[in-house]
């Protein structure tokens, strides 16, 4: 009952100060939005999706045009042939790079095809007269912008050393189909020329160049667990969750300025002169939070789950697994409210809480793999990882969110976040049971 | 009112408080008797040790050393017991300022555990008390600053308890507002309440205390009723004079 009048207290508070609400509930979705929408470009960009590249082609053969349907085959290319209706040159396709419109701009010569044919021709030939290999004689440009990532164009200039590999062996193929018979039928006559008979035509095998683009070995792509993750992960389910967390735990700030603004007023001191226990003045504030929290959750899934669509991005997956998803927002909640009020019985300022808090949020975030993937970080790092309260709740909506999870398979973490919350409360009660009888 | 079957409301013995890393104790043996119904004045300068005294009556603080009684409940051991027993009217304003005078008497009253049906009655009668009834529904942070001083005495008195701890109760208020707090403050009295009342005003300690005690450096340097210290001391026509007597003129911070 007691409990209830200090939740009431907090929420009427709450509810007093706009200013506070709007950063409340409408900064952690702005974070989502902002946060995901970056992330999703970005995951876009290092191979989630093909990679969209200007192609500009003087070439008067057909292998350009096989070059650019090897390229769009492998999937990490999407070639722009015209911006606009406009033909695009070597210039205006440089200036749209060093214009941060594309990344890449590939330009095919002219006398591409004839160079590759011709230089297919000569390096067979040389290779049956045991010749020294030929120079190349053809040259393919990438422009780039120079503020691309590594990852990112290594991945676009691999895709192209592939195609180019491919249409190479091709022109190999044929040369070789084609001047072995006749280098066959050469060196038979050079050889029989005392025993056969002058102009002795002999029927030689004709080779057939499909051999060149057929498979051997097949690359077999699976995921470790196809039965139990039936879908790979979107953008949006990996990041929607992530900031998401990151926006509850943020909730550490306000909640912790709540115990320090009463300190400072001496409502608190004179709330520690009547009957009243620490523990109910604490969870008094957690309860009234944690509903803050699971607002703040459910809003920032609605961004998710009608919003990123609108701009774009894969709608959010919220798996089947609905109780699963409230024990582990409520707990990852809890954690978040538990923090709060430690750091606020902790910190002896709110420039102390709201700094510390933050920064030790965004550590939290980083080591538990919000901002980047665990598995991308340093070994150390992974290591670390493991004790991000942030890491925790994470997994667990992945879990629910990609790998079809249930409450069983996410009720470990749910339970390590909880004693999480027990073990900050329990800090917190010890602190301020100090505090209160001026220790 | 709940009432003890103690004759004195307040009993200290040697009391000693020395807080971490002080040089000196706030605290240096205090020996103070406030007698049930009587309004007990505590004068001292800045330092004396007032606040810390009426801290550790008040449950706030624990006593380094000594013995500190309030309604017969020892108040290292039995804090619980004196928290139902006393109110306390910090010298801070100590109210939430963006709820209403009204919500912050209803928010501190369910605190105090009084009834649910006798909440808003009671509320009531203190805002009526305090000459506030017009004016409860505005929120804290529009009021004067007598007007926050007359809600902060309104929430000390809530559950009418056996003694009111007032530590400055008056501070940078007009006349009229003080006027008004030391009247209800003798109305109080009249209904039996036992007043422990710290201040730096000579003449309001003067009109209003029936006993009064001078600390300084944590000590009782003097102590009797207002008539008695003026009368005992021959070279002083009033408190104030008798007051920068026994502490001298040094300015303290």
């Amino acid at each position: 009952m007691l409990l209830l009048v200090h939740v009431k207290k907090e929420l009427l508070l709450l509810r007093r100060d706009r200013a506070g609400l709007l950063v409340l509930f409408v900064m952690p979705m702005l974070l989502v939005l902002v946060l995901s929408l970056i992330q999703d470009n970005l995951f876009r960009a290092t191979g989630g999706t093909a990679t969209r590249a200007l192609f500009v082609s003087f070439d008067e053969g057909a292998l350009a045009a096989e070059l650019a349907a090897n390229l769009e085959a492998t999937g990490a290319l999407e070639l722009v042939r015209e911006v606009a209706g406009d033909k695009l040159n070597v210039d205006t396709a440089r200036q749209r790079v060093f214009d941060g419109e594309y990344q890449f701009a590939i330009i095919v010569p002219a006398g591409f095809s004839a160079a590759i044919n011709a230089a297919a021709q000569a390096a067979v030939e040389a290779s049956f007269r045991q010749e020294a290999p030929t120079q190349p004689t053809g040259q393919l440009t990438v422009y780039f912008d120079p503020t691309v990532r590594g990852v990112y164009r290594t991945a676009v200039t691999s895709a192209l050393q592939r195609g180019l590999l491919g249409l190479e062996i091709a022109r190999k193929s044929e040369a070789f189909g084609r001047l072995l018979p006749l280098e066959l039928q050469r060196g038979i006559q050079e050889q029989l020329a005392a025993y056969a008979p002058a102009g002795l035509q002999l029927n030689m095998p004709h080779l057939s160049s499909d051999w060149s683009g057929q498979t051997l070995i097949e690359l077999s792509e699976e995921s470790a667990y196809p039965d139990k993750y039936t879908t790979l992960p979107t953008s949006v389910q990996q990041n929607v969750p992530a900031w998401t967390l990151f926006g509850m735990f943020f909730i550490v700030i306000p909640l912790a300025g709540t115990l320090i603004r009463e300190r400072q007023e001496g409502t608190l001191t004179r709330l520690m002169t009547m009957p009243v226990a620490n523990a109910t003045l604490l969870f008094g504030k957690v309860f009234a939070y944690l509903g803050v929290c699971l607002v703040q959750f459910a809003l920032m899934l609605l961004v998710g789950k009608c919003i990123l669509p609108i701009l774009g991005t894969p709608v959010l997956e919220l798996g089947s697994a609905p109780f699963a998803l409230l024990a582990v927002a409520v707990s990852a909640a809890l954690a978040a409210c538990g923090y709060g009020i430690l750091v606020g019985v902790l910190a002896r300022s709110y420039d102390q809480a709201s700094t510390f808090g933050a920064v030790s949020v965004v550590l939290a975030a980083a080591m538990g793999g919000v901002m980047v993937p665990v598995y991308v970080m340093p070994r150390v790092m992974q290591g670390l990882s493991v004790i991000s309260p942030l890491g925790w709740g994470l997994e667990a909506f992945l879990d629910i969110f990609v790998r079809n999870g249930n409450l069983a398979s996410v009720l470990p973490r749910v339970v390590t976040l909880a004693a999480f919350f027990l073990v900050c409360m329990a800090c917190a009660l010890l602190m301020f049971r100090r505090w209160r009888r001026g220790l | 009112m709940i009432v003890s079957a103690e004759k004195n409301a307040i009993t200290t013995e040697n009391l000693v408080k020395v807080y971490a890393h002080a040089d000196r104790p706030a605290l240096d043996g205090l020996n103070l008797n406030v007698v049930r119904g009587r309004i007990f004045g505590l004068l001292g300068p800045n330092g004396a040790g007032k606040t810390t005294a009426i801290s550790i009556l008040s449950t706030l603080l624990q006593p380094t050393a000594g013995k500190a009684t309030v309604l017969g409940y020892d108040v290292g051991k039995q804090a619980k017991a004196i928290r139902c027993l006393i109110g306390f009217v910090p010298q801070d304003i100590a109210l939430y300022p963006s709820m209403t005078a009204r919500e912050n008497l209803c928010y501190f009253a369910q605190v105090l555990r009084i009834p649910a049906r006798r909440v808003n009655e009671r509320v009531g009668e203190c805002l009526e008390l305090v000459g506030l009834t017009d004016c409860a529904d505005r929120r804290v942070a529009t009021y004067s600053g007598g007007m926050k001083r007359r809600t902060n005495l309104a929430v000390g008195i809530l559950h009418e308890p056996e003694i009111l701890f007032l530590d400055e109760p008056t501070v940078g208020i007009d006349a009229q507002s003080r006027n008004l707090i030391l009247e209800r403050l003798i109305e109080l009295k009249g209904a039996g309440m036992t007043l422990f009342y710290t201040t730096h005003h000579m003449e309001e300690a003067r009109q209003l205390c029936d006993e009064i005690a001078i600390v300084d450096s944590g000590r009782v340097i003097a102590g009797g009723t207002p008539e008695q210290l003026v009368g005992a001391a021959a070279d002083c026509d009033n408190l104030e004079e008798l007051f920068l007597s026994l502490t001298g003129k040094q300015v303290r911070d």
